[in-house]
């Protein structure tokens, strides 16, 4: 179904609407940009853009500290510590007893008063 | 101060709490362990890596051998108690004191030689190489004898304090 243009004046009502749009265009209030308004939208912009910059040393740090922070490697290194010193502990523990076992003897057989 | 910082510093803490910490406890056990039902032979059959027979033999002679110690050790004793009675209050050494200090060493002597003999009985009962190593430590031990001949694990116990019969 075809829609036929009711208006029977078309001219008039381009004209209508220009004159509406500066109408409306003048009513707005535009409040006054700050200073050097323009200037602060490019450097933020900019600062957006731009990758961060961080010193080598905290990058290293950060990167050591989130490693830590890794449950599964803390769980590891902890355990690897645990055998570590149990095993240390074990054969300081195994020869200091040996020594301990060889001054008893040593006592029995030979008292002080002979060395 | 920095984030990461504090996290690493607190991560070698625990690290070191958690290796220092299974170290001492697991010393402490192995060393209770393995001084529960220790005799004072048990050196010897670590050490030298003795038989049950061998060990049998050792006992028996072991023994034998802690009367007559014990008894030399009380003849010291009782010399060196002398001894310190003629030194009394005296500032020089006199032909007393002389007297005391010549049967104090002729005991020492006795008592060295007598333990000589023993460690020579003990080693005659181990397998010849043991034997030597056995005596030969005996001697570094208790007279100071090879101190250059002896391997250093064996060196552990010559500083120790022991008790006297």
């Amino acid at each position: 179904m075809n829609k036929e243009n009711i208006n029977p004046y078309p001219g008039f009502a381009e004209a209508s609407d220009a004159k509406l749009g500066a109408l409306l265009r003048e009513s707005r209030v535009s409040p006054a940009l700050p200073p050097r308004f323009q200037e602060g939208v490019w450097r933020r912009i900019e600062e957006a853009a731009a990758p961060v910059k961080v010193t080598g040393g905290i990058t290293w740090l950060d990167a050591l500290a989130a490693l830590v922070l890794r449950p599964r490697l803390a769980l590891a290194t902890a355990a690897v510590l645990m055998v570590a010193g149990a095993l240390f502990g074990v054969r300081d523990g195994s020869q200091s007893a040996h020594q301990d076992a060889q001054a008893r003897y040593l006592a029995a057989v030979a008292p002080n008063s002979l060395r | 101060m920095n984030r990461s910082l504090v996290i690493l510093l607190g991560a070698l803490v625990v690290c070191v709490a958690l290796f220092g910490g299974s170290y001492a406890v697991s010393r402490r056990v192995c060393q209770n362990c393995m001084a529960k039902s220790v005799s004072d032979l048990d050196w010897l059959q670590q050490e030298f890596h003795l038989s049950g027979v061998e060990m049998a033999r050792i006992q028996k002679l072991h023994e034998g051998y802690l009367p007559k110690c014990a008894e030399m050790c009380a003849k010291i004793a009782a010399k060196k108690s002398e001894l310190e009675t003629a030194l009394g209050g005296t500032t020089n050494v006199n032909p007393v004191a002389q007297q005391k200090l010549a049967e104090l060493a002729s005991l020492r002597a006795q008592c060295q030689a007598q333990m000589l003999q023993h460690f020579t009985e003990v080693s005659q009962t181990m397998p010849p190489e043991q034997g030597r190593r056995y005596l030969a430590e005996m001697q570094r031990l208790t007279l100071g004898l090879h101190e250059q001949t002896i391997e250093p694990s064996m060196s552990g116990a010559a500083g120790h304090e022991h008790h006297q019969h």
